[in-house]
């Protein structure tokens, strides 16, 4: 039974993750918002960080990035459906790798200044890596190919693009921890039909527009 | 007092801003403003681009774009064998990304320095195209 609530907490939050991805990430590089650094730095941390706290439990955020990256190859929106879906899956392991060590109280991050660090680190480490991952994947799964000196050219860019999520993920981190001494919990009868009827919904309306847009 | 692990998370903080803003700096340094394309070693603007090439109108998945074929670009230059290269497409700021001819000559180059292939991942769409490599 605890893991049936795990299992769809993750695709609750996996797939509020993906929605947020193509309609708010979408809507935010249509108005020529870094929308990467913010997706990342702000809903990709928020969503990986309460999940960690309210479950607790390891390989659930992968799970997550598997979910959100599949909803975001339905992005009904103009983009890279492949790139951003592979580098938010490889977030979520990404994530997963770093908070490896960190107990599941948090109480290695009591500081405001671990707290900050925490989230300068996770957020720039989790972009980098996904931005990185998605170069050298996109060309092989799509079929080009890959060719190790372009990744080499273009990684002072990648490494630099980290600078902005980083500094929003350490505003962020401290402000997401306040939420760990929140009541999260629900009554057992709404439980399922909560997580389930979200996450349909968020399904629902990313796929929708995508057939709408392109039957 | 921070523990051990508290402060490694902070100085692996510390250096991963570093490292943002070293590279910012060597980004922002080493980025090429020109007006031309260097196509296999030689200088052209856009202009004498478009002057010497076909149009293409190409239907991508962002809806349909114009610019010059670039099939027709390699073979108006004189590149001989044109199957038997590599085409490395690289930006102002040192973005570069690697193409067959077999996908090359499915694209196009805008006007504004973009190049544009309808069945690739949209990585390939390099932007702000300063050369094309001839491999």
């Amino acid at each position: 039974m605890k893991n049936m609530k795990i299992f769809a907490g993750m695709i609750l939050f996996g797939s509020l993750w993906g929605f947020s991805e193509c309609i708010i990430g979408s809507t935010l590089s249509d108005i020529g918002a870094p929308s990467g650094a913010i997706m990342t730095g702000f809903f990709a941390l928020t969503f990986l960080v309460i999940s960690r706290i309210i479950y607790r439990q390891p390989g659930m955020q992968l799970g997550m990035g598997v979910i959100a990256g599949t909803l975001r190859l339905f992005n009904p929106f103009v983009g890279c459906h492949i790139c951003s879906a592979l580098a938010i899956m490889a977030e979520g392991a990404i994530f997963e790798i770093l908070w490896y060590k960190i107990s599941f109280d948090l109480s290695e991050l009591k500081t405001i200044t671990t707290q900050v660090s925490m989230g300068i680190l996770t957020s720039y480490i989790v972009y980098v890596g996904g931005f990185t991952l998605t170069q050298i994947l996109t060309p092989i799964i799509s079929g080009p190919g890959f060719y190790f000196e372009n990744l080499i050219a273009i990684m002072p860019n990648i490494f630099a693009s980290g600078l902005l999520p980083a500094l929003i993920g350490g505003s962020m981190l401290p402000a997401i921890i306040l939420i760990k001494n929140v009541d999260f919990t629900i009554k057992e009868r709404l439980y399922y039909p909560t997580t389930i009827g979200v996450s349909v919904l968020c399904w629902f309306i990313v796929v929708g527009i995508w057939f709408l847009i392109n039957i | 007092m921070l523990s051990k692990k508290e402060k490694i998370i902070s100085i692996l903080a510390i250096s991963v801003l570093l490292v943002g803003v070293f590279s910012s700096l060597y980004v922002n340094a080493t980025q090429v403003n020109k007006d031309t394309i260097t196509i296999n070693g030689n200088e052209y603007t856009l202009n004498q681009i478009f002057s010497m090439c076909t149009k293409r109108f190409i239907e991508t998945d962002e809806g349909e774009k114009t610019g010059i074929a670039l099939y027709d670009l390699i073979l108006k230059i004189g590149i001989s064998c044109p199957a038997c290269h590599n085409y490395i497409i690289k930006a102002e700021d040192k973005y570069q990304q690697t193409v067959s001819w077999d996908i090359l000559k499915t694209g196009i180059l805008t006007d504004y320095g973009r190049v544009f292939f309808p069945e690739t991942a949209h990585t390939f769409w390099v932007r702000n195209v300063i050369e094309i490599e001839v491999k």
